[in-house]
């Protein structure tokens, strides 16, 4: 298994408040309160905080260098204080280097807390949404930063809803396939520089560098725009990935599938993904071939595996009837009158 | 496998000029190569590849040469970058 062997996953140590501040602000009103203040920060964890037993005084298990979320419970735990308590038991939880700190259900933060806080250089921010969504948005968008990615070198298209990866060696004319499934009215995710990220158990989503979406090379013509050329109907800008097809000179020596009852898998990330060795040679449509792979994955996925299907039939006509029936009887018993 | 630690000199960087003289360079080669920017991996005989790494000038790159003819590879494009790629510094 060439192409995949080289890929090494990568995994983003820390992003910035400012960062998260900048991609949450409209995607899930996201408000920094103390605005500038405490961009620089780090958040080196996926995971978030809430600090209620931090804010009863209980520290020594305090993770607080996570993101802290001040829900309903830690909200009017405050407030039932008095204001000078309140101001201590807050610059309490503060004198930790906490990287940014949220404050969910619109409720609003005393003016003298945010001013501990921008003293303190850390971030507060304030979302309408209520805590639990307010939860789980964050710990999908820091999921998201801290999943594990990679760069693949191949070609990536939507192929009537499938996922297709295309790999190979450099020339071997992946580029050309994921232009003629695009002729043919599929979809490109990218050429060239697939980013595949692993997300949630199991599934590996696939999208273009940001520096160069939908661009692809094709030998002898240089650098096309596939987004400007064919429009909109023929990119995507993610799908999830579920086909790898490795591309390959036709080897003789090398042994393909016949029946197709083994269910070939490649490893990419540590995710098995459904994997295909294709031999091409002059006079093959590889375009169409990979539509079919398409095809037959849709159907194994609902539930439908031609090769099982032909397996078990002939196992019955073997074990039910003798051999020699079965193979000289037409699927038609007579042709009813019928010469067309 | 051959593998060299090289810094883009140039004022201009890894712009596209240079990107499409090492990607011709590498296809000349059979060896497999491959370009590493801060862990990210990519297929040095792929143009948008190399462009993607947006490579500028005092970056650090790694490159990997990995077969028959990798020694002759890995001086003749090894040296294409100390030379700056022909470019002002």
């Amino acid at each position: 298994m060439g192409a995949l062997d080289n890929i090494q996953e990568i995994r983003k140590q820390s992003i910035t408040v400012g960062f998260m501040a900048d991609t949450c602000r409209d995607r899930f009103h996201l408000q920094h309160l103390n605005e500038g203040v405490g961009r620089d920060k780090q958040i080196t964890d996926k995971n978030l905080h809430r600090p209620q037993l931090a804010l009863t005084g209980y520290t020594k298990l305090f993770t607080y260098h996570r993101v802290q979320v001040l829900g309903n419970t830690e909200f009017f735990y405050l407030q039932s204080l008095s204001p000078e308590r309140r101001i201590e038991v807050f610059a309490a939880l503060l004198s930790f280097d906490v990287p940014c700190m949220v404050v969910t259900t619109g409720n609003q933060l005393d003016p003298e807390l945010v001013a501990i806080a921008t003293e303190r250089q850390i971030g507060i921010f304030c979302t309408p949404h209520e805590t639990t969504k307010a939860i789980y948005l964050l710990s999908d968008f820091l999921d998201d930063h801290f999943a594990a990615y990679a760069p693949v070198h191949g070609a990536f298209v939507d192929v009537y809803g499938a996922g297709v990866l295309f790999i190979g060696r450099s020339g071997i004319g992946k580029s050309e396939v994921a232009l003629d499934l695009i002729e043919r009215g599929h979809r490109l995710v990218a050429d060239d520089v697939v980013l595949v990220t692993r997300k949630g158990e199991g599934v590996l989503m696939g999208a273009g560098s940001a520096l160069a979406p939908h661009f692809m090379e094709v030998r002898g013509l240089g650098l096309l725009d596939v987004r400007q050329m064919f429009g909109i109907r023929a990119i995507r800008f993610q799908k999830r990935v579920e086909v790898i097809v490795e591309l390959e000179e036709w080897d003789p020596a090398a042994e393909y599938t016949r029946t197709g009852l083994e269910d070939a898998t490649a490893s990419l990330l540590g995710i098995e993904i459904p994997y295909v060795r294709l031999p091409i040679f002059p006079g093959k449509n590889i375009t169409v071939i990979a539509e079919v792979i398409a095809l037959n994955y849709l159907l194994k996925h609902y539930g439908y595996n031609a090769a099982q299907v032909f397996a078990d039939k002939l196992s019955d006509a073997i074990a039910n009837r003798s051999a020699g029936d079965m193979t000289s009887s037409r699927s038609t018993p007579y042709f009813e009158h019928d010469f067309e | 496998m051959v593998s060299r630690t090289v810094t883009i000199r140039n004022r201009a960087g890894l712009h596209t000029r240079p990107a499409a003289t090492i990607v011709k360079k590498a296809s000349q080669y059979r060896c497999e190569f491959t370009i590493i920017k801060e862990g990210f991996r990519i297929n040095g005989k792929s143009i948008i590849g190399v462009m993607t790494l947006a490579a500028e000038q005092g970056s650090e790159l790694t490159l990997e040469f990995e077969g028959s003819d990798e020694e002759a590879a890995s001086v003749d494009i090894a040296e294409y970058f100390e030379r700056g790629f022909d470019e002002e510094f």
